[in-house]
């Protein structure tokens, strides 16, 4: 059998095993999916050393792996194993672990299927059942979940009939099922809705707007550790992925439908995280970042140059590390205190140390603080950026801005949460939980320290290894004469500064403290604050979201209108109230509709 | 062994006979007489995979003018004998564990007096035959709907009767319109005068066909009497008339009719597409409006039967094979959902949306397979449904007709969107208040559903490029090839 397959068929058959085992057998189903999905790595470490496959099935060269998909190929199996790791431990003492474990397998098995497709069909196939397991993952929290699922199984699997409808277009416009073809100008309108729907689907799956409704909703009523393997790492790694494949392989893109991109990028960019900052509730906060981070990812694209598509893609990497970092110690906080409502929060750094470090480091990773990684990638999206200002015109300037300003109020939403949960006192009082088992804790500080590593190495490493080869591979964004499109940027002395600048604080700090500190009590309008009151934090940067602008912007994002899904929801119960007053019983409206069709039928027939 | 053809009439109206005879002493001897007669057809019917055939009911094939009745059995007839006869099974095994006693008799009697029926439409080389075959079904049906006497249920059986009256009043007119014209009953016959171009009298006869069969298919806008019915009718016969047949004698018997005696021209292929589309979206709608779970499914076949109708609109082979399949899978899981929501009223006393939920703990095999049923019909991959309903959008787009691929791409969506919702309402949310599980689901109804949901798993198979040229490639091209149909019947 061929390499590629066993990626797709050991987690396949693993996933159906685990569900019909019976639960008696204590630890087999944790057994098998450990090993299943250690496999799967192994064959997408494999994979990715080999670089360039292609497997034939049915005689037809069904799956290909090529330098874009052999990257997100390892990635999905590094994440498929360290979330498997990792809901071990958290999963514990849960029920429905058969439904959990073989649709987290099924799922795996369905992401490396549209990795590595090379036939259109195939693609639709494994992308629709892909959206099919997450729903049925979503929908093992129980009944809280309930809406949850029906959200995204609705907008998932409407995306999934428009891709069909793209893939079909596509095949009778080039005769052919291959995603390996000659990419075709967006010239026609034919083509450009082609694409456009396209690129639909891409962004539901990767949870950007308009079609990013399921994500928050999903992120909150799900289980931790199912929201961080599917909606936080893989269905961004593969919504970017097809977003990729479509922009830059399938189609060449004209300035009017890059803008559509651009536009998309920057509006959910700001308005994720506009979102973002007035949440209180852990996980639905991260659900809005994880729709945020992914406008740079579409912005990057969307500048249609090396650099800027180099930084998106990069950033889908670092922000599937964070984001999936950040929903484990999500889940990490929900396991030991049962909530995640920032207001029943806090004071937690003490107890969970390596929680809070996890979560510190891709905090700051994905707020694009230097040196991690989600600088470096935010960076290169701003010299996309700029790079594509340079071919004149002055909305650059928007994009530019957009970016920036949305990882400064990122930042500000992440001082939230790390104060509203971590620091500050424990609502409850009390002895505080213990840290979690080393099941959960290794997942999360690799994943962390992993986001420190690709920032400070980013060029050595990231870089090198999966972006530049990537991007390098795509015709259209090859620089006459084989220039070097990167601008070398010294990451390593930046961080040896940084580092040099936090030594010289705390020796500042260290002979401060040799002389006597003033110590006085707390005072809020005039009254002294107990000793044991505590600032939740949920009340950060209200100064922002009060602004005049933000708050007109904040109340139009809050009242969903960026969600096509209530649109569609209006809509749908406007028609349906007329639909269901043309069906008010048979002798009411059946006869009379009967007789006027059959004169309608009869007048067009028989002129 | 064309006489064999007989046997697909023959069996079920001697079980019904024998059932309404003896059935009386002994509900396990109706029980066992209609799954025997359904078993035998289904072997019956699996049996003629790839065989032909034509049975002069009347002896030879009879000179012009004179009525000539026979049975024709090629690769449409037995796609759809297979789906028919399969689902009728069902059907009767599931109501052995859901009909009650004092039931029994009349409706297992009933369901093989229509299964006769749906078997003759499919069967039917002429079109006394698909007359005599909407007869016996709308019969049946009535008389499922009146067996309580009085109350609601009667008025909704009256109000039904109009609309069957209707429905067999424009086929006989039809049948005599083309009569008048072509001097000939037999569908190969009338065939064979068509070629000289339409006239009047054969346009007003497609229009008389067009309607009276798209009634009995559901199609809108002839769809009001279904929701009706389906209130009132047991649910296992529901369950079978949704499933079933309605597609074969509405969907099959106006594909007969329309392409291969009449000839299907290309304002009748755009009626079929404008009133496919048209089903697609309003059926879709009016279930989304509905909170009952019968209604809701009595809805959605309107809207199912409106993307077998625009496959088969496009008057393209692949469209015809598409519209094909699609009705397999359909049937198959609308079955389902009926056995399923039959199951539900067994078990809770009732169907509506208001007084549900929780099936998934509380009924753990009726919400497996109602997840299954459902994700079958909104068409998400694995599932049957997903290749077909695919192969119809391929077919759409091949034809270039990119409006109604847009249209159907949004009823998909709409689909999608209430089966959604018929999960999250009735198989997830908490248990409403007011729902007791006051009976378990009896085994064998559950049996017939794992099975049912089996297939929903693996009919994705038949696509594959063998059984798909074989099954249905080869029996859309008798339909697509329209009225040389009379030259291959009368030169057999």
């Amino acid at each position: 059998m061929e390499l590629t397959l066993y990626t797709i068929v050991v987690p396949a058959i693993a996933g159906i095993l685990v569900r019909v085992l019976p639960g008696a057998l204590k630890g087999v189903r944790e057994t098998i999916t450990l090993v299943a999905s250690a496999v799967t790595l192994v064959v997408a470490i494999l994979l990715f050393r080999q670089g360039w496959v292609e497997a034939k099935v049915f005689g037809v060269a069904m799956l290909k792996v090529d330098a874009l998909s052999s990257f997100v190929l390892l990635w999905v199996g590094i994440f498929g194993f360290l979330m498997m790791l990792y809901s071990v431990g958290f999963m514990k003492d849960r029920s429905r672990l058969g439904e959990y474990y073989g649709y987290s397998l099924l799922s795996l098995a369905a992401a490396c299927g549209v990795v590595l497709a090379n036939d259109m069909i195939l693609l639709v196939a494994m992308w629709a059942f892909l959206g099919l397991m997450l729903h049925l993952l979503i929908d093992v929290a129980g009944a809280s979940a309930s809406a949850a699922v029906k959200k995204t199984s609705i907008i998932v699997g409407g995306t999934d009939a428009l891709l069909a409808f793209a893939v079909v277009i596509l095949w009778l416009m080039t005769g052919s099922t291959s995603l390996t073809q000659e990419a075709i100008p967006t010239i026609t309108g034919l083509a450009c809705l082609t694409f456009i729907l396209f690129a639909c689907a891409a962004f539901a799956k990767a949870g950007a707007m308009p079609f990013h409704g399921w994500v928050p909703e999903a992120a909150e009523a799900g289980p931790a550790s199912a929201v961080a393997f599917l909606p936080a790492s893989l269905d961004k790694l593969l919504g970017i992925y097809l977003l990729a494949r479509v922009s830059l392989h399938l189609f060449n893109l004209t300035p009017a439908m890059a803008l559509i991109l651009l536009v998309v990028g920057a509006v959910t960019l700001l308005g994720g995280v506009m979102m973002a900052l007035v949440q209180h509730d852990m996980k639905r906060l991260l659900g809005y970042h994880a729709v945020s981070q992914v406008g740079y990812m579409v912005i990057g694209i969307g500048t249609l140059n090396p650099v800027g598509v180099a930084g998106g893609l990069f950033h889908m990497l670092n922000n599937a590390i964070a984001k999936g970092c950040l929903f484990l110690t999500g889940g990490a906080v929900e396991k030991r205190e049962g909530t995640t409502s920032l207001d029943k929060l806090g004071g937690l750094a003490r107890f969970m140390p390596v929680t809070f470090a996890s979560c510190l480091l891709a905090a700051l990773a994905i707020s694009g603080v230097p040196p991690f990684g989600g600088f470096a990638s935010k960076w290169m999206v701003y010299q996309g950026i700029v790079d594509l200002g340079k071919g004149g015109g002055h909305l650059w300037v928007i994009w530019l801005v957009a970016a920036m300003f949305g990882s400064a109020l990122t930042l500000a939403s992440f001082v939230k949460l790390l104060h509203g949960v971590f620091l500050g006192i424990r609502a409850r009082g009390g002895q505080g939980p213990k840290e979690v088992g080393i099941l959960m804790w290794l997942p999360m500080i690799l994943l962390g320290v992993v986001g420190l590593v690709f920032g400070v190495f980013a060029y050595a490493l990231p870089l090198k290894a999966f972006i530049v080869p990537a991007v390098s591979a795509v015709p259209s964004l090859r620089v006459p004469g084989g220039g070097v499109w990167l601008n070398w940027w010294n990451l390593g002395v930046a961080t040896l500064l940084i580092l040099a600048g936090l030594g010289i604080g705390l020796l500042i700090y260290l002979a401060g403290r040799a002389r006597a500190v003033r110590r006085d009590s707390a005072y809020v309008g005039g009254e002294i604050l107990p000793a044991e009151a505590r600032v939740t934090g949920t009340e950060f940067y209200n100064t922002i979201t009060d602004m005049p602008c933000f708050k007109r912007i904040q109340r139009w994002a809050g009242a969903k209108n960026l969600d096509i899904y209530e649109y569609g929801r209006d809509l749908v119960g406007y028609l349906a109230r007329g639909a269901k007053v043309l069906h008010s019983g048979f002798f009411a409206g059946g006869l009379v509709w009967l007789i006027a069709g059959a004169v309608v039928v009869l007048a067009v027939l028989v002129r | 062994m064309t006489s064999a053809l007989y046997l697909f009439l023959l069996v079920p109206l001697v079980a019904g006979v024998l059932v309404a005879l003896m059935g009386k002493r002994s509900p396990a001897v109706a029980d066992a007489l209609a799954t025997l007669a359904a078993g035998v057809l289904s072997l019956m019917a699996l049996v003629s995979v790839g065989k032909s055939g034509i049975l002069w009911i009347t002896g030879g094939v009879p000179p012009q003018g004179t009525p000539g009745m026979s049975l024709v059995l090629d690769g449409p007839a037995v796609v759809m004998l297979i789906t028919t006869n399969l689902i009728g099974l069902a059907g009767a095994l599931y109501s052995i564990a859901y009909v009650e006693r004092a039931l029994k008799v009349r409706h297992h009697a009933l369901l093989m007096l229509s299964l006769a029926g749906a078997n003759w439409a499919v069967l039917a080389g002429d079109l006394v035959g698909v007359l005599v075959a909407v007869a016996m079904v709308s019969a049946a049906a009535y008389a499922m709907l009146a067996h309580r006497g009085a109350g609601a249920d009667a008025r909704a059986a009256s109000k039904y009767l109009v609309a069957a009256g209707i429905g067999v009043a424009l086929v006989l007119a039809g049948m005599l319109v083309t009569y008048g014209s072509a001097h000939s009953v037999n569908m190969a016959q009338v065939a064979k005068t068509v070629g000289t171009g339409p006239t009047t009298w054969h346009l007003l006869a497609l229009a008389l066909f067009l309607v009276g069969l798209g009634l009995q298919a559901g199609m809108f806008p002839f769809h009001g009497w279904l929701v009706g019915l389906v209130d009132s009718a047991p649910t296992s016969f529901s369950a079978t008339l949704c499933g079933v047949l309605m597609k074969a004698v509405g969907v099959f018997a106006m594909m007969r009719v329309l392409f291969n005696a009449l000839g299907a021209t290309p304002t009748v292929l755009s009626l079929l597409l404008v009133l496919g589309a048209l089903s697609i979206i309003i059926g879709a709608l009016a279930a989304l409006a509905q909170n009952d779970l019968k209604r809701v499914l009595s809805y959605h076949t309107i809207s199912e039967t409106g993307f077998v109708l625009l496959g088969l609109g496009l008057g393209t082979r692949l469209g015809i094979a598409a519209a094909l399949f699609h009705m397999m899978n359909v049937a198959v899981a609308k079955t389902l959902l009926f056995m399923n929501a039959g199951s539900l009223e067994h078990a809770t006393g009732g169907t509506s949306y208001d007084r549900l939920g929780d099936v998934k703990h509380k009924l753990p095999v009726v919400g497996a397979t109602s997840t299954i049923g459902a994700l079958s019909l909104s068409g998400i991959p694995p599932f049957g449904g997903f290749w077909s309903k695919l192969f119809i959008l391929v077919a759409v787009v091949q034809a270039e007709r990119y409006g109604y691929a847009a249209w159907m791409v949004a009823g998909s969506i709409l689909t999608i969107a209430s089966m959604a919702r018929f999960q999250k309402v009735v198989l997830h949310d908490q248990a409403r208040e007011g729902m007791e599980t006051r009976r378990a689901v009896p085994a064998l109804m559950q049996a017939v559903a794992v099975v049912l949901t089996a297939l929903c798993f693996s009919m994705g198979l038949l696509w594959l490029p063998r059984i798909q040229a074989d099954f249905f490639m080869s029996a859309a091209k008798v339909i697509q090839e329209g009225v040389t149909y009379g030259a291959n019947i009368l030169g057999m």
